[in-house]
């Protein structure tokens, strides 16, 4: 259901700060220990799915994770899947999560990033890609210690886009 | 209103799901879905581009910000690097005139790098858990699996995938990877593994006895068939000899600064570009 009481201004903002997000993930950053830096795509994917849980679907989370894996030289289709799937678990919550004070939301992130980092983990180990080492499960708590900032940088842009509805 | 309403489970994520595995599993056993995901790399250089400008407009933002007396300073060194540089190829030079002179007495085949490549870092880390870098030189410029990188410290890693304008190149810290080694002072042969962990590598394997200690430099020993021998790999820290185990702990720092420099050194060895050489052909046999 779309309601839009004006025009949206800008409505390629969620495009945008994905791009955004893409940016930052291949940064190269030296002095950072690489385990720590979260993933802001699936961040900024979250984000849109609970702000609007039908334009902002699983068919973008799947191209974006595509995305993903073609610029990392990754397994094509691996970010694809689990993007996928977290912003299906999102959109389908979505009512519910928005409803939540901003800790819970970040329990729930923590909770999201954690399946997906599961199911890379299986994916690679099941196609044989070398996996080692645990450290990105740090990336998951910096990723739900952020949430709160990614939550009300993208809703300062989501307002200033005028962007409204599902 | 429950915004899946209309599009639940079968339709809103099953035919995504399901493309994604057809993709994965076609891109594990079918080549020619390889070569394509390597060509479409290319949709990545914008993303690079965008993502490399703060570092570049931050390096040409110094190069404006400079005085001329620093300027000046940075000169003088660099002349002065120079001339202790030349001075002591002059002496290489001499050396490997006399190597190549005694390996032809002995019949042995000159080992000589053919080409070298800078290239420049595009990405630090891109994906889960691997300690990767991603650099902007591809199979373009004819880049291969398991070509041998350097930076100015010494070796660090090896690619292990390439498209078109990028590859990948695992570090020699990755679990993964494994660089025979020789100690420089004694000429003891080992294996040098990666430990997963920031800037930790592990000597393993090596007998009680052997003769090994802190501060020893390791190079590569070429055997490997992947890395050429001589060039600098790591030194050791720390010597662990425990009475109770028949091999010793051992650990070594690379000495490559591993990602942290912006241009890495693709090398190109006469004796190994065959281009059929697996991104993980240096399997040893581990004998616990």
């Amino acid at each position: 259901m779309i309601q839009v009481d004006s025009a949206p201004r800008r409505p390629w903002i969620p495009f945008l700060t994905l791009f955004a997000a893409l940016i930052l993930l291949v940064l190269p950053m030296q002095e950072l220990p690489g385990g720590f830096v979260p993933d802001w795509v699936s961040l900024v994917l979250i984000y849109w799915a609970l702000a609007f849980p039908v334009r902002m679907g699983v068919p973008i989370a799947w191209v974006t994770g595509l995305i993903v894996d073609i610029i990392t030289l990754g397994i094509p289709g691996a970010h694809a899947f689990t993007k996928s799937v977290i912003v299906y678990i999102t959109g389908s919550l979505a009512l519910r999560i928005r409803a939540f004070p901003i800790w819970q939301q970040s329990v729930v992130v923590f909770l999201l990033l954690s399946l997906e980092l599961a199911s890379l983990v299986i994916i690679s180990g099941l196609t044989g890609e070398a996996i080692t080492g645990m450290h990105r499960w740090t990336a998951v708590v910096v990723g739900a210690l952020v949430w709160p900032l990614i939550y009300h940088v993208l809703r300062r842009s989501r307002h200033s886009s005028n962007l409204r509805g599902s | 209103m429950v915004p899946h309403a209309k599009s639940g489970f079968w339709r809103g994520l099953a035919p995504y799901l399901l493309s994604s595995i057809l993709l994965i599993s076609a891109y594990m056993h079918v080549g020619a879905v390889k070569v394509a995901a390597s060509s479409l790399a290319v949709i990545g250089i914008p993303i690079h581009f965008v993502a490399s400008l703060p570092s570049m407009t931050l390096a040409a933002m110094q190069g404006r910000l400079i005085t001329t007396d620093q300027l000046r300073r940075q000169f003088e060194f660099l002349r002065e690097q120079n001339l202790i540089l030349r001075a002591r190829l002059q002496r290489f030079e001499f050396l490997e005139n006399e190597n190549n002179r005694l390996r032809e007495l002995l019949q042995a085949t000159p080992q000589a790098v053919e080409k070298v490549t800078l290239a420049q870092l595009v990405a630090v880390n891109p994906d889960l858990g691997s300690l990767t870098v991603l650099v902007n030189k591809g199979s373009a410029d004819d880049v291969y699996i398991g070509q041998p990188v350097i930076d100015a410290g010494g070796i660090v890693g090896q690619v292990t995938k390439s498209s078109l304008f990028t590859s990948k190149i695992s570090l020699i810290t990755e679990e993964s990877q494994a660089v025979p080694v020789q100690v420089v002072r004694s000429g003891v042969r080992a294996i040098l593994y990666g430990g997963g962990k920031n800037r930790t590598l592990r000597v393993m394997y090596l007998d009680r006895n052997v003769d090994i200690q802190p501060d020893d430099v390791l190079v590569s020993s070429g055997l490997g068939e992947i890395y050429p021998p001589g060039y600098p790999v790591a030194v050791v820290t720390a010597v662990e000899r425990n009475v109770a185990e028949s091999f010793m702990n051992i650990e070594a720092k690379p000495m490559s600064h591993l990602g942290r420099d912006r241009e890495v050194l693709l090398l190109w060895p006469t004796q190994l570009k065959s281009s059929d050489h697996g991104s993980d052909a240096i399997v040893e046999e581990k004998s616990e």
